[in-house]
């Protein structure tokens, strides 16, 4: 579904980004993306939806090159590949249902499809009983729920969290990424960056971690600080494993 | 018919037509300020046009023929110019009725009787198809055979042809300037919009909305700038096509005014057709700027 060979980034300024890549993320998985802030997570999942180019290696997602991907091309990309973010980026003139049709009725889908595909998401993310309400009235959890939904309504084959509990307390947090598990288990294929240890811990899928732009680890059932074997973390990530993994967050 | 993708579509450029009301009033007010200059400068231009065309229409080249030349040749040397295309008619004025004319014309200023003997030569007046050729036929005739002189108004031509030349070089340059004005402003404020909707237009390209998609509705705010604008200058128009004008034409008797062109319909459409292409052209520059960058 997803492949990255000897992917490299280098941002404009001379920043790089990443730095010979190698992954593959089967269709269906479910995978954490962790790494200290800066070591390229959004840079990884900007390629994924073509808002970069690599600028070496070869990226390919669910048959497409995005290297070779004609510019007109790109909104069929993006309706294949949803995408979700820290900060939701919902429009706040709008109701959480006009917010999930929007991304339906700006590609043109005929109003009888957003008629049923709209409540059908809402329902999924547990939002239908708030679907006549605006942004500004909801807590930061049902934001995250609404633009979740809205990702979704195109049936996307892949879905995009851009540290998606980043503004969330704990218990949000953990209501929306059990929603991203309940979503990956119909079968969407969900790539997560976070620096939630908690979630990633709780979970116990594939973690990657990167650190600098490159891949550093990669557990299949994976810790937010690895698995100790694989490497060894500084004393104080280690402090903050023991407790997470105490129950004391 | 889709009605709900109608309505969605129809709700966005309200959106936008109304976030920012005084940057559309300023919009639409440029766009009305100058299609109302481009319609009263161009139905001055057909007045004037008209008049100066009845003008040009008299002017007329008088070929005199020399003592010794006869009647005959006289009706040779106009069969030859009627043969010539430049030339739109001939008439041939022999000396009595020369003198009659001449007669005719000096009634009470002159004592013509003193007038004893014919001093006019036999004549012929020709008229050409185009003004801008009176010289070249006039010099053309001066050669000829017989002829011993040839006259016409050569300074009122001149005149005149030099001033519908600069008329039309200053009307090009100033319709251009209004043109680009007002494209300027309507740019400008589907600018203004854009930046506003911004966070829509990055939501929109997230989810995959074709560029078209994210264009039109701008694009369609842009048309109804120019088209508002255009309206209300027509409106404006009209009213002084059928109040002031008729007033105007009667304040000043003495000057060749005809009625103005009937055809004003035609003329409104074309104002329209100006404001709205405009509109289109100015949002569509606009839009398509900020997409590619
Ligand atoms: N648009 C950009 N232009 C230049 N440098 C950037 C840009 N975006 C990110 N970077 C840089 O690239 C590196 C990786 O950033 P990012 O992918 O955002 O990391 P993360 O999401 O893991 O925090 C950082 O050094 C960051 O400063
Ligand atoms: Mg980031």
């Amino acid at each position: 579904m997803i492949s990255l060979r000897e992917v490299g980034l280098v941002y404009p300024n001379g920043t790089r980004a990443l730095d010979g890549i190698d992954l593959e993320i089967a269709k269906g998985s479910f995978v954490f993306l962790v790494g200290h802030s800066g070591t390229g997570k959004s840079s990884l999942l900007r390629l994924l939806y073509r808002e970069q180019k690599p600028s070496s290696g070869m990226v390919v997602v669910d048959g497409v090159e995005i290297g070779k991907l004609k510019r007109s091309k790109i909104p069929e990309l993006r309706r294949k590949v949803g995408v979700v973010f820290q900060d939701f980026k919902l429009l706040l003139d709008k109701t959480v249902w006009e917010n999930v049709a929007f991304a339906l009725q700006v590609t043109g889908a005929p109003t009888r499809d957003v008629m049923r595909q709209v409540p059908r998401v809402l329902d999924l993310v547990g939002m239908a009983h708030k679907s006549r309400v605006f942004p500004n009235e909801l807590s930061g959890g049902e934001q995250q729920r609404a633009a979740i939904a809205r990702a979704l309504v195109n049936n996307p084959k892949i879905l995009l969290c851009d540290e998606p509990t980043g503004n969330l307390d704990p218990v949000n947090a953990n209501e929306v990424v059990d929603l991203l598990h309940r979503i990956n288990l119909k079968g969407t294929t969900v790539v997560v960056a976070t620096h939630n240890a908690l979630v990633v811990d709780r979970m116990r899928r594939r973690v990657i971690r990167l650190e600098h732009g490159k891949v550093l680890a990669d557990d299949e059932r994976g810790l937010y600080h690895g698995i100790e074997s694989d490497i060894r973390p500084d004393a104080e990530d280690l402090a903050l494993a023991a407790r997470v993994r105490s129950g004391l967050g | 018919m889709d009605w709900g993708k109608v309505q969605f579509f129809l709700g966005e450029v309200w959106r936008n037509f109304t976030r920012n009301v005084i940057m559309q009033v300023t919009a639409i007010g440029t766009v009305t300020v100058m299609i109302l200059l481009l319609g009263t400068f161009l139905f001055a231009q057909q007045t004037l046009g008209r008049v100066g065309g009845d003008q040009i229409a008299k002017i007329e080249i008088s070929v005199f023929m020399t003592e010794k030349a006869s009647p005959a040749d006289a009706q040779r040397l106009m069969a030859r110019l009627k043969s010539d295309p430049r030339v739109k008619s001939v008439t041939y004025i022999p000396k009595a009725e020369g003198l009659r004319q001449v007669r005719e014309r000096l009634k009470g200023q002159l004592d013509t009787s003193l007038l004893t003997s014919n001093p006019l030569p036999d004549a012929l007046r020709i008229r050409v198809v185009d003004p801008n050729q009176v010289h070249a036929v006039a010099a053309a005739v001066g050669k000829m055979p017989n002829v011993a002189n040839v006259e016409y108004q050569r300074d009122f031509v001149e005149r005149l042809l030099r001033l519908y030349d600069v008329m039309s070089k200053v009307g090009f340059a100033f319709i251009v300037l209004l043109v680009v004005t007002a494209a300027i402003i309507i740019s400008n404020t589907i600018r203004l919009t854009v930046y506003a909707r911004r966070r829509e237009i990055a939501i929109m390209q997230l989810v995959g909305a074709s560029s078209i998609y994210i264009r039109l509705p701008f694009i369609c705010e842009g048309f109804l700038d120019g088209l508002i604008g255009a309206v209300l200058a027509v409106l404006l128009l009209g009213i002084g096509r059928w109040q002031l004008w008729p007033k105007f034409v009667s304040s000043l008797p003495f000057f060749p005014l005809r009625d103005a062109g009937s055809d004003f319909g035609t003329f409104a459409l074309q104002l329209l057709g100006v404001g709205a292409i405009v509109g289109i052209v100015a949002s569509w520059v606009s839009v398509g700027r900020y997409l590619r960058t």
